[in-house]
């Protein structure tokens, strides 16, 4: 519940930051919560335990162990540093029975401390040792001291720890220097969007200049010259931030909060109605809290309606009224005067304290009723009239049992009245929409149904007209009645009817599914071409023989007529020829099955070469023999013939 | 939108665009500074996404919107992004100068600007995505005219000014009176878990514009729709018109990655992002509802921004090997109908680191203007591989990876191959059919041998006898 509540002053920020300026940002009841387990974590240092200790007892609790506090404290002091004295001083402070030990040098050292060479952040923590402690100062001094240092160092966060230390010094001192440099303090802020006020140092520096300039001004009694609008930009700019980033941060927006929250002059009121500004027959009345920045209500205060006004008619209905206070809450029976259902705007003041910033409010406030259906009928059309229209009503909330069946010469209307359940008046909500939900596809088409002049709802739907926005896809289509506003507490989801809806069947348009750019596409097998279907091998294999017959034949008609290499001579160049005549042919068949060309040309030329040698040698031979033989035959003859 | 498109560009594999720049600058380097320097250098542009995650500039409407959304940008700056944080009518803003991008990614959370400052327009804007800047936008019902048009040009149109997201039934209880807090199932996200992270059942808190997206641009994502009952409209004026959003197609949040791998998400709500959103309880006004102690808003927001700004879902292609089965290395052209093996490297950006992907749908395909095969490849260790045998068909072939899934980058490789024919070698030797053939020649060839034989060394017989 505590997150929602946070929520609910988020929206409600939203919700009233468009107008009067009231603080749209401030700490909820769990931000407190959040900020104070942001505060109590555990501590390391002396100047975290510092931030902790101080900073939750601003929130008005305590860290879970005082006395191991108090024991931290004394552990981490450093008597000779001045930052550590004032950490531990002031945060036994606010620890109960805690008490940091003293000597003289410690005190000789935080007096010396305040002088016109030191820094503006060293005179702030001696000077807040100092008062700690109940060590008598020169306030004068310290006046004078900072005066000095003040022009020297001239920055925001210099004079912001100056004025926090002024505010610590006797009111007898001259503190009215410092009370105009509020002034210019605020002049330095910036304004964003007229919404938030704050210094470019940071949240910070903001929120430590509203605890400055506050603790300055209830100690010199003196109004601080801040606006009641720059109070309240303050105040939201300080209080956006949900979140924090450090301790010394969550410090300081504790203490502006408790500044804010409990000085003499500007308390910034809250004013928020408990859980949604709604009132309705069954909740009448509207409920307010009015609290200060930290959440906390403030019961004194009497809370008064100026006007209320119908926002949509500007007719006022109500002014004047007082809320009665019951249990920390303002009350107030909106629902006595009547109102119709819609949106209120209530001007509301707040009053009984003179400290009371942006205490008049616009609050915009809801009046809810409950909506009924009635007379909802549903027929079918026909565009030429030629057959008599069949209305069939349905009640509200069942289904119609009748199916409905719709084709393109045809209209599809239905009819219904909206009416108020407690008034029984006759209502135009917001939201009147019919749905037509492919039960297939679950594609939807949403129409909007108008009310007539007499405030009866009429839906028609042209199927010739409309099919563009189907897709043209027929199909079954669950018709749902769609009923919603603001103002109604029971918005309407009603499945009325299915229908049947006949489109013509012309191209169906193929629309481009954007979703196909991110699915894997459908995989490619290559088509390899298919082989050539081949002839029979029989057929192959009968004409292989038969080529092969002649060359048989060949040897056999050779060996009959007797052919013979009777001639033949083992020479070598014979041999040789014949080997490479036969390699010649062997590479005829590898260049066949293996080589290129140019292999084999290669080759070719190797044993082209080498055969032609031998060839040549073994014709001389030849011719060498036959010429002998022949020329040894003439001889022959010759002598014979002598 | 034009312009987006018109940028299509091949995304170059980080890791061969890389390989080329160090060659390149190896030698144009070597000969004029230090090996060293020089691997630093190549060192330093290859780990840059490692370290870094990138300059961003954060453009808010007033400078209180750091602290109401702090924990969103505490998040990005935990994660390493460099965020400069600039009111949007800030005189001396630019994104440009010298024709480079003085940031990696832009975060828009001023809805209601009407007029940015210092030289940003919508033209810089769009010019930005189009170098590859990604864009985070955020508006609300104040949504001024420049988002308005930087969201047409992106392909999604915001509805009017002053108009809200309205849903009778489903709104959060805390809603303050005009139904506009809506609560979104995370049924209607996205199903996409590099883009809105893991599917947890917690509902998602909106608040703000309503946007349709250009059913022309494929590209538009619908990362978060209404439910059925939403619509979009003036909460305070009856309903006159035809609403401009209705229903499903009621964009709560919407993505576009370009053709260049920009990323840009439009959020109709700026307190989406918020703190109080963020920490917020969750629960329908319907009675019987479940309540939900936080929203999903965190998780989704941070699943949003590490997409967005590329921490998520960013693929590169590594070494790309192909070769025939049975060899090492690849030839000059392959022969047709060689069973060739490919395969790729494919990391993925994780925690600013390069990790091997996990995909079981990327696809191969062997191109010659058109796809002649398109495969699964397997992961086989730290690679995708695939074994297949090229088609019967001749020419300059590509091995191509274009892997384009729903959040991650979009992922191009190609490889060029020629493929010729067989050569007259590589036919087949001994067709039964030509069997005849073949005997006619080797039988002539034996005839010729036998013949010479015979001719050459016949002894004939005396002419006498």
């Amino acid at each position: 519940m505590a997150q929602t509540s946070l929520l609910r002053v988020f929206l409600f920020s939203l919700a009233l930051g468009a107008q009067a300026l009231t603080p749209s940002h401030y700490l909820s009841l769990s931000d407190v919560a959040r900020l104070q387990t942001f505060l109590g974590q555990h501590f390391t240092d002396l100047e975290s335990a510092y931030y902790s200790i101080v900073g939750l007892a601003k929130l008005g609790a305590s860290v879970a162990d005082q006395a191991e506090a108090c024991q931290f404290l004394k552990a981490q002091l450093d008597p000779t540093s001045v930052d550590s004295l004032f950490y531990a001083a002031v945060a036994s402070q606010a620890l109960a029975g805690c008490e940091i030990p003293l000597s003289n040098e410690t005190r000789d050292i935080l007096l010396a401390a305040v002088s016109e060479d030191s820094t503006v952040a060293q005179i702030h923590h001696a000077v807040g040792a100092l008062t700690s402690l109940g060590l008598p100062l020169a306030s004068q001094e310290v006046v004078a001291a900072l005066r000095a240092r003040i022009n020297k160092e001239e920055n925001v966060v210099a004079v912001i720890l100056a004025l926090q230390t002024a505010a610590r010094l006797s009111q007898q001192a001259e503190l009215s220097g410092f009370v105009e440099e509020i002034e210019d303090l605020t002049a330095r802020l910036d304004d964003l969007g007229g919404l938030y006020l704050q210094f470019e140092e940071g949240l910070e520096a903001t929120a430590d200049f509203v605890v400055a300039a506050y603790a300055l001004s209830d100690h010199v009694d003196v109004e601080p010259p801040l606006k009641e609008e720059q109070v309240i930009q303050l105040v939201n700019s300080i209080f956006s931030k949900k979140s924090w980033d450090s301790m010394s941060e969550a410090f300081s927006v504790a203490g502006a909060a408790l500044a804010l929250a409990s000085n003499r002059f500007h308390v910034p009121v809250v004013v928020r109605a408990e859980g949604p500004a709604t009132v309705s027959h069954s909740q009448p009345t509207l409920q307010l809290l009015v609290t200060n920045v930290l959440s906390q209500p403030l019961e004194s205060a009497s809370v008064l309606v100026e006007s209320a006004s119908a926002l949509a008619t500007k007719s006022i209905i109500l002014s004047q009224t007082p809320f009665t206070l019951r249990d920390g809450l303002f009350e107030l029976n909106f629902m006595s005067s009547q109102p119709a259902s819609g949106y209120y705007q209530f001007i509301v003041t707040v009053t009984g304290d003179s400290r009371l910033v942006a205490n008049q409010v616009e609050l915009k406030v809801k009046v809810s009723t409950e909506v009924a259906i009635t007379n909802m009928d549903l027929s079918i059309v026909d565009k030429d009239q030629s057959i008599g229209t069949k209305t069939t009503r349905v009640e509200y909330p069942s289904k119609s049992k009748d199916s409905f069946t719709a084709d393109s010469h045809q209209n599809f209307a239905m009819a219904f009245q909206l009416v108020d359940v407690n008034t029984g008046v006759e209502l135009t909500p917001h939201q009147t929409f019919v749905r037509l939900l492919n039960q297939k596809t679950g594609q939807e088409v949403v129409f909007v149904a108008e009310p007539d002049s007499k405030n009866l709802y009429k839906f028609e739907l042209d199927m010739a007209e409309r099919k563009s926005e189907f897709d043209s896809m027929s199909g079954t289509y669950s018709l749902h009645l769609m009923v919603g506003d603001a103002t109604l507490e029971n918005p309407i989801l009603w499945n009325v009817a299915d229908v049947v809806l006949k489109f013509l069947d012309e191209e169906a348009p193929a629309v481009i599914q954007p979703k196909t750019l991110y699915i894997p596409k459908p995989e490619i097998q290559h088509l390899f071409r298919e082989p050539e279907k081949k002839p029979p091998t029989v057929v192959s294999n009968a004409f292989t023989a038969l080529i092969l017959s002649p060359f048989l034949l060949l040897l056999i008609l050779w060996i009959k007529l007797g052919a013979n290499i009777s001639n033949f001579s083992m020479s070598p160049s014979a041999v040789l020829f014949h080997i490479g005549h036969a390699a010649m042919l062997g590479l005829m068949y590898v260049y066949w099955t293996h080589l290129n060309m140019f292999q084999t040309l290669k080759y070719l030329a190797i044993i082209g070469s080498f055969t032609f040698l031998a060839g040549n040698r073994m014709l001389a031979q030849k011719a060498v023999k036959r010429i002998a033989a022949e020329q040894s035959s003439r001889l022959a003859k010759y002598r014979s013939l002598r | 939108m034009a312009t987006l498109i018109a940028a299509v560009q091949t995304n170059q594999p980080d890791s061969i665009l890389s390989r080329k720049q160090t060659k390149g600058m190896t030698q144009s380097g070597s000969k004029k500074m230090g090996k060293g320097v020089l691997l630093c250098l190549t060192l330093a542009s290859l780990m840059h996404p490692a370290w870094a995650n990138g300059k961003t500039l954060v453009l808010l409407d007033n400078v209180n919107i750091r602290d109401t959304h702090s924990i969103f940008f505490r998040s990005l700056a935990d994660r390493g992004f460099d965020l400069s944080f600039k009111t949007a009518d800030d005189p001396s803003l630019s994104l440009i100068k010298y024709g480079q991008f003085l940031y990696d990614h832009l975060i828009i959370f001023a809805p209601s600007v009407e007029d940015f400052g210092g030289n940003i327009n919508v033209e810089t804007i769009t010019s930005f995505i189009d170098g590859g800047g990604n864009v985070l936008v955020a508006a609300n019902s104040d949504i001024g005219d420049p988002l308005r048009e930087l969201g047409s040009e992106c392909g999604i149109e915001f509805d009017e000014e002053k108009t809200a997201v309205i849903d009778h039934h489903n709104f959060d209880v805390s809603d303050p009176g005009e139904h506009t807090l809506i609560v979104a199932d995370p049924e209607n996200l996205l199903k996409a878990p590099t883009i809105v992270g893991t599917p947890t059942n917690k509902p998602i808190l909106f608040k703000g514009v309503g946007m349709v997206a250009d059913p022309e641009n494929p590209l538009v994502l619908d990362i978060l729709t209404g439910s059925s009952t939403s619509y979009s409209f003036f909460p305070d004026r009856p309903i006159s018109q035809y609403p401009h959003a209705v229903g499903k197609n009621t964009l709560l949040i919407a993505g576009l990655q370009a053709r260049n791998n920009a990323r840009v998400v439009f959020s109709g709500s700026m307190h989406f992002f918020s703190d109080a959103f963020f920490n917020s309880a969750v629960q329908k006004a319907t009675p019987g509802s479940q309540r939900y102690e936080q929203t999903g808003n965190m998780e989704l927001a941070e699943a949003l921004s590490s997409w967005v700004f590329k921490e998520a879902g960013v693929l590169r292609v590594g070494a790309v090997t192909h070769r025939k089965v049975g060899e090492t290395t690849p030839p000059t052209a392959y022969t047709i109908a060689d069973l060739v093996e490919y395969s790729v490297v494919i990391e993925m950006l994780s925690e600013g680191r390069w990790v091997p992907f996990n995909g079981n749908d990327i696809q191969l395909e062997f191109v010659r203007i058109d796809p002649f095969v398109r495969t699964y490849l397997r992961k086989n260790g730290g690679k995708y591989s695939v074994q297949f045998t090229l088609p019967d068909v001749y020419g300059v072939f590509q091995f191509k990876v274009d892997y384009n899934r729903l959040g991650y980058t979009h992922l191009y490789s190609s490889t060029q191959v020629s493929v010729r024919p067989l050569e007259h070698t590589q036919y087949e030797r001994f067709i039964p059919t030509a069997y005849p053939y073949y005997a006619s020649v080797f039988s002539m060839m034996a005839g010729l041998f036998v013949f010479s034989i015979v001719f050459l060394h016949m002894k004939e017989k005396e002419k006498s006898d």
